[in-house]
């Protein structure tokens, strides 16, 4: 029997902040609205945007491309460097704001979230969700300010929500429903679907499938047998159809840090003081959720022969900044020449259990440890990150930043 | 690149404490120099903490210039640190 749309009331709500870094800039600094502006990571010329306002795109400005190459398509672009405390401001406040509507709220990544209205009271569930939709854009701008627009998508599911936030940018609201669910599909191209990247279009074109149209017509057991090969083809078929299949939390599996090199072909000494560093902020991480690791895995990218990368299971759970640096140097020895990009991840995490048998064995060593590091970490909350490091990482600080990830934001709690 | 200027200066701060967007509401600052900076728009106030230590962080403009006072809510002083006169 084929599966039929989903016809109920919608009550998932996407909502995603515009350009968020660069409106948040432009937030900040009136004299920048209306001005084609860059955000970038580095304050040099040679640096990649990571993303820019409404004004530079319209001019071909991309995600990704060097400030300098921008600067060619639009001499007037003002490139500014991240400041990511602003942005956790922002979306602590966005946050804040779409908590006050259920008590199931889901941050996807830094600029945008979801509401699942099915969880919230009764008062407010009776409400116009589209009326809630333009509450919420009047709150962004009374509570963080004028600048700040936000696109919203209402669905059955979470996945037609982002795709109706995603139909009217910037500052749009629509609503997707089984009534004009073709008409919607109808107007994106394969590749505008979220989750279907060139190589999914491949595989969906394969078997005839060229328009998001026939992607929701096709057979349930060609997408899961043919083209996905997995469950995720029958996945494709309710999602497409307005049926929930994301509602769904992730525990946290693994934590790292990335760092692309401030000079050119650094020697390896070099390389390892910034590997130090990015571990002592890997350490930090996984202790902040209350974890231990039980791997760590070293990747580098270089100017020369692509990625190189090692991993490490340990016998024994750790989670001293001490012992992740020891396990990455040790992984490190076989790392090629010419590094531009340098990442450690700690792997295997789980909860701290202090009464496991496998700790006790090693009890004393591992108390001392743990006083230790728990000073440290103590002391750092007190007085500020990174007040106390290893010596070795002395001065880091001034080329490894604080920067914004896209995708996760379990650490901003 | 940015335009900023980074400083360190100690200013004299005329402020509201009121409710609403920011809370508290710098109106104006005299400089080192002695020059008075009139605030016509508080672009944005976010809090950044040092360990305990809290300040806020208010992005400015007097519609010259866009200026970044930070207020250290331990020992109550006011700091200007950024400066961008260009675009």
């Amino acid at each position: 029997m084929k599966l039929g749309y989903n016809t109920a009331r919608p009550l998932v709500m996407h909502i995603d902040l515009n350009s968020c870094f660069a409106t948040v800039e432009q937030q900040a600094r009136p004299r920048l609205r209306g001005r084609p502006v860059a955000i970038v990571n580095r304050r040099t010329e040679h640096t990649m945007i990571v993303t820019c306002s409404y004004e530079a795109k319209a001019v071909g400005v991309k995600l990704g491309m060097r400030l300098k190459d921008a600067k060619k398509l639009c001499p007037e672009l003002i490139g500014i460097e991240s400041d990511p405390p602003k942005y956790k401001f922002v979306y602590h406040q966005l946050m804040r704001i779409m908590n006050d509507y259920s008590a199931y709220v889901r941050m996807k990544s830094i600029d945008e979230g979801v509401i699942d209205f099915s969880e919230t009271t009764a008062r407010i569930g009776e409400r116009n969700l589209v009326d809630i939709g333009y509450e919420i854009k009047q709150r962004l701008w009374d509570e963080v300010g004028v600048a700040m627009n936000c696109n919203v998508g209402i669905s059955t599911n979470r996945f037609l929500a982002k795709t109706a936030a995603g139909l009217n940018k910037p500052n749009g609201l629509d609503v997707i429903t089984h009534h004009n669910l073709r008409e919607v599909l109808a107007g994106l191209e394969l590749t505008d679907i979220t989750g279907i990247a060139s190589r999914l279009e491949k595989r969906l074109n394969a078997v005839g499938i060229y328009t998001p149209l026939e992607f929701l017509d096709a057979d349930e057991e060609i997408l899961q047998k043919v083209v996905f090969k997995s469950v995720d083809g029958s996945y494709w078929h309710k999602r497409l159809r307005g049926w929930e299949v994301d509602k769904r939390d992730f525990s946290l599996k693994s934590a790292g840090r990335q760092f692309v090199m401030d000079g050119y072909r650094l020697p390896h000494a070099d390389v390892l003081k910034r590997l130090h560093h990015l571990c002592e902020e890997t350490g930090a991480k996984v202790r902040s959720k209350g974890m231990l690791a039980r791997g760590v895995t070293v990747y580098a990218r270089t100017y020369d022969y692509g990625g190189w990368h090692a991993k490490y299971m340990a016998p024994l759970p750790f989670f001293s900044n001490e012992a992740i640096y020891a396990h990455a140097r040790r992984l490190f020895e076989g790392a090629p020449n010419g590094i531009k990009m340098i990442a450690v991840t700690c792997y295997g995490l789980q909860p701290v259990d202090i009464h496991s048998r496998q700790l006790q064995l090693f009890g004393d060593e591992i108390a001392r440890e743990q006083a230790i590091t728990s000073a440290v970490d103590e002391i750092n909350e007190r007085y500020g990150k990174r007040v106390i490091h290893s010596a070795d990482t002395l001065g880091s600080d001034t080329y490894l930043k604080e920067k914004i990830p896209f995708g996760s934001t379990r650490y901003m709690e | 690149m940015n335009d900023e200027i980074f400083l360190n200066e100690q200013v004299e701060v005329v402020a509201v404490f009121k409710p609403g967007r920011t809370m508290c509401e710098p109106v104006k600052f005299r400089r080192k120099s002695g020059r008075v900076v009139e605030v016509t728009e508080i672009g944005l106030r976010h809090p950044v903490t040092h360990g305990k230590r809290m300040m806020h962080i208010f992005d400015v403009t007097d519609g010259g210039a866009d200026y970044r006072l930070e207020f250290d809510a331990e020992h109550l002083t006011w700091r200007l640190t950024i400066e961008a006169d260009k675009l």
